[in-house]
């Protein structure tokens, strides 16, 4: 999977939750849930939102669940299917 | 038209064959919605349900939301519609409270609703759904219900979340409903060619109030069971939407939606926000985006819709709350308990025929803010020169997550029940944008993380009221008197 994929999905989570965080804080494959996204619908959306824009890419936020959003690896997977569809 | 079932039946009598409710793919005219109370409210005769009996509504926004709440008032029983967010210990608190005989639910909810009131001597049906309980067959020819209900009578109940760890139950009677639809609809001119789009929860005072006002002029109610982007666009341009009552996360969410297309929202007449104050940032997104303004309404659970801003100058008013709707008085008072001057802030007090008494079974706290028959709401603001009302700040100590009110107690008590915390106190923090989310200060006792605490959290409490940050200290910082000192904690 595309590594700039990745590297953007950290920065977005960086700007839209996790601002205390560096690119490098956060492994690929961490639960993200342990960082608290994904534990409310508001948060969630707003990282969509995000996400879309910087991908500019359209995401059904029913097809969105915890497992989506468990780590870097599987956001980035969902966008990189997106992105190549 | 002093009751609900009056209400119904005088728009029943204009407007038979016009739509009323449209879900997803079924569309019904208030002729068969008529129908369908009828036979729903003889299915609860015949599960014991009469007149003041209290009866949940644990539904989504949905055509059996709509059917459940004027088939429970035309029996003259109560309706407690219930936040579909809430879990377990919640919705446990809210039937025990308001001494709940019989839940109407879905099959997707059954489970969680028996569970949580087994032992409470509660009734569980199931309305919506592939396996239920009742169903409405079109060749159903249910019997007429005719209850006589006195207007002073209860026909809801809805909660006020506040700083005290319990929501407190505010009842509002037939006549409080009905006088909250003429006052909103006249002020806003809603009429039957209105279609109105709801995703802000029903069960809620926002959108119920806008919800109970569009049946009195006929209009369309068309319902999404929670607020998706697309769909809520889809609905907006397919539909041709006239009404749409939102949160500012809700307006602020669309504007910033990427799309491949420009979306037409030329249809919509009037957006309102609610809920939380509208940022000068979003309502000129959504301008910009939409060529639509949105407009801010303030009410309380206690009082209803209290005032809306319809200015023309609404570039340079948009952080007002308008005026006052009809026959609803507002006044600005000082801590002296005089009334300020233009423009001096003070504590906003309503006066309102759509009002609540007062608190169910907490006379102390009903006398501190029903006082002189206005109800004072713990808000802060002052008044224009104009009669505009601008909301300042808060003296109740609660979290608005995206228009939900948390109770930083209440989240409190929750946590304090794991075995792990020692102490803990949860107030609310701002996001990098500006927006309120929870934060719990934790004092563990011994090492835990916190994705303890999100498992703790996850299917107990609503999602809204779940810490997003949470933060360990080896003590909580207080004064010498043992009182919390918060501003050292955000």
């Amino acid at each position: 999977m595309n590594e700039e994929i990745k590297n953007t999905v950290k920065q977005v989570l960086i700007r839209k939750l996790l601002h205390d965080f560096a690119p490098e804080d956060i492994n690929d494959d961490a639960p993200l849930i342990e960082l608290g996204v994904g534990v409310d619908s508001v948060a969630t959306l707003e990282l969509i939102v995000a996400l879309e824009e910087e991908f500019k890419i359209s995401i059904d936020e029913s097809e969105v669940n915890q497992e989506l959003l468990a780590t870097v690896n599987n956001i980035s997977d969902y966008i990189w299917k997106l992105v190549t569809a | 038209m002093p009751t609900i079932p009056d209400l119904f039946l005088s728009t029943l009598n204009k407007y038979k064959d016009k739509t009323a409710v449209v879900e997803g793919g079924r569309r019904v005219t208030y002729g068969t919605l008529d129908l369908m109370v009828r036979s729903l409210a003889s299915f609860l005769i015949s599960g014991g349900i009469g007149h003041g009996d209290k009866v949940a509504i644990l539904l989504p926004n949905s055509l059996e939301f709509i059917t459940s709440f004027f088939s429970v008032s035309s029996l003259g029983a109560v309706s407690v519609p219930l936040n579909t967010a809430y879990k377990g210990e919640e919705i446990r608190f809210y039937v025990s409270d308001s001494q709940i005989k019989l839940l109407i639910t879905e099959e997707r909810l059954k489970p969680i609703a028996e569970k949580v009131t087994a032992g409470l001597g509660v009734s569980v049906v199931v309305v919506r759904g592939v396996k239920r309980d009742w169903s409405f067959l079109e060749n159903d020819t249910p019997a007429y219900i005719t209850t006589l209900i006195k207007p002073d009578e209860d026909a809801l109940y809805l909660y006020s979340t506040g700083s005290t760890g319990r929501p407190k139950r505010v009842a509002r009677s037939h006549f409080n409903l009905t006088a909250l639809a003429d006052n909103h609809t006249q002020t806003v001119g809603l009429t039957d060619n209105d279609r109105i789009l709801f995703t802000v929860p029903l069960a809620h005072t926002y959108g119920f109030g806008n919800f109970i006002s569009a049946v009195k002029v006929g209009a369309s109610i068309y319902v999404l069971q929670e607020f998706n982007r697309n769909k809520v666009a889809d609905l907006i341009e397919r539909e041709s939407i006239t009404l749409f009552p939102a949160v500012p996360f809700m307006l602020n969410v669309l504007a910033e939606t990427f799309t491949h297309k420009p979306r037409d929202f030329s249809s919509l007449k009037l957006v309102i926000s609610a809920g939380a104050p509208l940022s000068r940032q979003t309502f000129f997104k959504f301008y910009e985006r939409f060529g639509v303004y949105p407009r801010q309404l303030y009410g309380s659970t206690e009082t209803g819709v209290i005032s809306i801003n319809l200015s023309e100058d609404i570039e340079n008013t948009f952080d007002s709350v308008g005026l006052p709707v009809k026959n609803v008085e507002v006044k600005i008072f000082r801590e002296d308990g005089n009334e300020a001057n233009i423009n001096e802030v003070g504590e906003i007090a309503v006066k309102s025929p759509s009002m609540t008494k007062g608190y169910y079974g907490l006379e102390e706290q009903t006398k501190r803010v029903f006082k002189n028959g206005f109800y004072f709401t713990e808000d802060l603001g002052k008044m224009d020169e104009k009669g505009y009302i601008y909301i300042l700040g808060r003296k109740k100590l609660f979290i608005n997550v995206a228009g939900n009110k948390v109770d930083p107690t209440e989240v409190e008590n929750f946590l304090l029940n794991h075995p792990k915390i020692k102490e803990v106190v949860v107030l609310g923090a701002s996001d990098n944008y500006g927006n309120e989310l929870v934060k719990a200060v934790v004092v563990p006792k011994e090492d835990m993380d916190s994705k303890e605490i999100y498992a703790y959290c996850k299917d107990q409490v609503a999602d809204f009221k779940i810490p997003r940050m949470v933060e360990f200290r080896k003590e909580i910082p207080k004064s010498p008197t043992g009182k919390v000192l918060r501003e050292y904690l955000k």
